[in-house]
């Protein structure tokens, strides 16, 4: 009886210390925590730090992910109730997450919603007609080029002469052969001694979502019928690239490695397709190239890749300080705020017109005029509809090109091995 | 109580008997009995006052865990197996057999299964060996500093994977890598595209396989060769035997049991690579051409990339049953070393 005893009073005594030690806070317990899961450069630093200072009650807690990684979890976040605050969510997802508003919060009449590009708005709203997500930034597609390398390789550094040598995308492959026939035999050599192969542009399998972006649909139709087989843009967008690929303009370096970065400071490839977000990436990684960049179209017109938008989970557990927090962060005079430190460029249609935008220039790309270029190409956008599974979709597509890059396969043989495994592995 | 003290004590100082188990070949057998009758006198006699019940008490926090996070996310997986299921969804179809059926002509299966074995290979194999040469290194009395060297073994095993990838995705980059750096001064002519290439890229991520549990391999190793007791290797002295007839004829054979459990836990952690080649390719398929998905990073594509859950939770068994076979066999050549050991 008495160690029956003993042991529930060691039981209680570890008890009420566990629950102590729960207790125990940190000293500024009074601050709101808003958690935000986030991805790349989603949620700016300035933003972050700007918003606290203004909004002392507020601590934002920015959880960052991989772009992927972060979608992922919050698929099972969403199950188990476990969400954060405000998610941010690639347009890639959108379409994805579209199918299931009961999981999120409605977001209508949180901001004006003329402020913003109707596509880029659309994709925040459910298929009930819920709005599940305001926009952040428009991955406005522009070409980013070498003006150091196109003259040494006899080609016009001037921005307007640069984007009339490609009218269509051919014109811009034919471009590249006209580049790659200048490399010194040194150069030339390397690609079969070292195997590094200097190129025109860092990577042709980029323009695949390039090309495909620049029509109205992809792979589902809009009332989510799978298409990818029979619309014309897929397999032009495939064609093309696979053309590109085999033409011997692309070097071999993956976007975002190391050899990437290391390739764009040796001047390994002259070209990259540049959605804006991506600007700041190429400022931060080839530091040493600065004043040797320029900014020209993009062939056949304007394009877009990536963007995103920001919810707010029905599980949040503070909603109204969430709401808060994407009324400043997405409004127009924030959004120019971020473009100008960062260049994000702003979902704000409202902005389009405000010379803060279109005259920004930056040194880095030769005082390229990029709001004005950037506005220009977001302009000649069209509403494009992001499906349920188009995420698994584009990363079969894109393992097919990448076996015509490596010569594995051919055009046509990848394009039907891609079809097949999309077939096998995509249910709707 | 006499009694009870007798066989607790008893056990303890048979103890350097049995490590002489191989010189006598007719005694295992018979302690063992008298141990559990005695074991059942204990309870009645001496610990008496201890109520049996209690013993469910202390090992329940374990069997609570285990039905909580390891049973009943088997039998939901089980579950899910039969049907289309969408993970954020409210109704569910049901598949039947067919994810399982689908996942038998799979190709991209076999071939995350064949990258998965091909990966264990390169990084178990040669990681025994350089652990034991390692550990004998160690052992070496004459070693200065051997704590800290021990010590130090450990780093690579607490690191996070994710430095570790990102490191090792800077030293076998294949345009300025440091590997084929290191390759060209060799006097090897081209480079070598360690991630888009099918064996190039395993041999990189048992690399990293290899790196970080090296040390603690070694480690497990140099405990058992420290068990082994010096007499064995005084009487090799002075037979004459080299240090290598000595390495050869004690020492290895000293540690088999020691292999079989090292080659156990590599072959289970070998079954579910993951991070490694994740973070090597960046992206869930394991490489363009699938050359480096295995059989983990598979089920998660399955699940997270393609939404296909139930299809994913197919793959989740089929690794459970290729485990269990593993195990099986394992376990058979583990009971065959154990009883040489008694036959000698």
């Amino acid at each position: 009886m008495n160690r029956k005893i003993s042991i529930r009073s060691a039981m209680a005594l570890l008890v009420v210390a566990s629950l102590t030690l729960i207790g125990i806070q940190p000293a500024q317990a009074a601050k709101t925590q808003v958690t935000i899961w986030s991805f790349g450069n989603v949620i700016e630093p300035w933003g972050e730090t700007e918003y606290e200072r203004l909004n002392p009650t507020i601590d934002l807690k920015i959880k960052k992910n991989s772009m992927d990684a972060n979608h992922q979890s919050l698929i099972t976040a969403f199950k188990a109730n476990t969400t954060p605050d405000i998610a941010a969510i690639e347009v890639s997802y959108s379409g994805f997450f579209r199918n299931y508003p009961k999981y999120f919060t409605n977001l209508s009449g949180l901001v004006p919603e003329n402020d913003y590009l109707d596509w880029r708005w659309a994709q925040g709203v459910a298929k009930d007609g819920k709005v599940i997500g305001i926009p952040t930034d428009v991955g406005g597609l522009q070409v980013a080029y070498r003006k150091d390398l196109f003259a040494k390789h006899g080609l016009p550094t001037d921005r307007a002469a640069v984007g009339a040598l490609w009218p269509t995308w051919q014109a811009f492959i034919n471009t590249g052969k006209t580049y790659v026939s200048k490399l010194t035999t040194a150069e030339k050599a390397s690609c079969k001694t070292k195997k590094v192969c200097y190129g025109f542009i860092d990577n042709a399998g980029t323009m695949y979502p390039a090309i495909l972006n620049q029509g109205t649909k992809k792979y589902y139709e809009t009332n989510g019928t799978l298409i990818y087989e029979n619309n014309a843009i897929v397999k032009t967008a495939f064609t093309t690239t696979a053309t590109a690929l085999n033409s011997g303009i692309s070097t071999r370096i993956n976007q975002f490695t190391s050899d990437w970065n290391a390739g764009m400071m040796k001047g390994i490839f002259a070209t990259v397709l540049a959605p804006a977000w991506m600007l700041d990436y190429i400022k931060q990684q080839a530091k040493s190239t600065s004043g040797k960049w320029d900014v020209a179209d993009l062939p056949g017109g304007g394009g877009n890749l990536g963007g995103s938008q920001l919810s707010v989970p029905i599980a949040a557990k503070h909603p109204v300080e969430a709401k808060n927090f994407i009324k400043w962060y997405l409004s127009k005079e924030i959004q120019l705020e971020i473009f100008k430190r960062y260049g994000l460029f702003p979902s704000a249609s409202a902005l389009y017109n405000n010379t803060a935008l279109t005259g920004y220039k930056d040194k880095f790309f030769s005082n390229a005029p990029i709001g004005q270029i950037y506005v220009t190409g977001a302009r000649q956008l069209r509403p494009i509809y992001e499906g349920k599974n188009q995420r698994a979709i584009d990363n079969y597509f894109g393992q097919a090109l990448a076996k015509v890059a490596v010569g594995k396969m051919t055009a046509s043989a990848a394009w039907a091995d891609a079809i097949g495994q999309i077939k096998k592995n995509i249910r709707d | 109580m006499s009694n009870a003290a007798n066989s607790l004590a008893a056990p303890k100082k048979r103890k350097p008997t049995n490590i002489f188990k191989s010189d006598n070949p007719n005694q295992p057998q018979k302690p063992k009995r008298t141990k559990r009758s005695d074991r059942r006198k204990a309870t009645e006699n001496g610990i008496k006052a201890l109520n049996p019940n209690w013993g469910y008490a202390f090992v329940a926090p374990f069997f609570v865990m285990f039905v909580i996070f390891g049973l009943a996310p088997v039998i939901y997986s089980i579950w899910i197996a039969f049907y289309n299921w969408d993970p954020l969804g409210d109704e569910q179809q049901f598949y039947g057999f067919t994810n399982f059926t689908d996942l038998i002509v799979d190709e991209n299966f076999w071939i995350a299964l064949r990258n998965t074995f091909s990966i264990w290979f390169f990084s178990t194999l040669p990681q025994m060996i350089m652990a034991i040469g390692l550990a004998s290194i160690l052992r070496n009395p004459r070693l200065k500093g051997a704590t800290f060297w021990r010590t130090i073994l450990l780093v690579p095993n607490i690191t996070s994977v994710l430095a570790i990838a990102i490191v090792f995705g800077q030293l076998f980059g294949r345009d300025f890598g440091l590997v084929n750096l290191a390759l060209t001064y060799l006097g090897m002519p081209s480079h070598i595209d360690w991630i888009a290439e099918p064996l190039p890229s395993h041999i990189a991520i048992a690399t990293m396989i290899t790196w970080r549990w090296l040390g603690y391999n070694s480690l497990i190793f140099l405990a058992s060769m420290l068990a082994i007791p010096a007499y064995l290797y005084e009487s090799a002295d002075l037979d004459g035997a080299t240090k290598w007839q000595q390495f050869r004829y004690i020492t290895l054979p000293q540690l088999r049991n020691t292999i079989t459990f090292v080659l156990i836990v590599g072959t289970i952690g070998g079954l579910q690579v993951f991070a490694e080649p994740l973070t090597l390719g960046g992206n869930f398929s394991g490489g363009d051409s699938r050359q480096f998905s295995t059989l983990t990073l598979y089920l998660y594509e399955q699940a997270f990339v393609n939404n296909r859950w139930g299809y994913a939770a197919a793959v989740g068994i089929f690794i459970t049953i290729i485990v269990i076979i593993i195990s099986a066999i394992n376990f058979a050549i583990t009971r065959r070393i154990s009883s040489e050991d008694n036959d000698k």
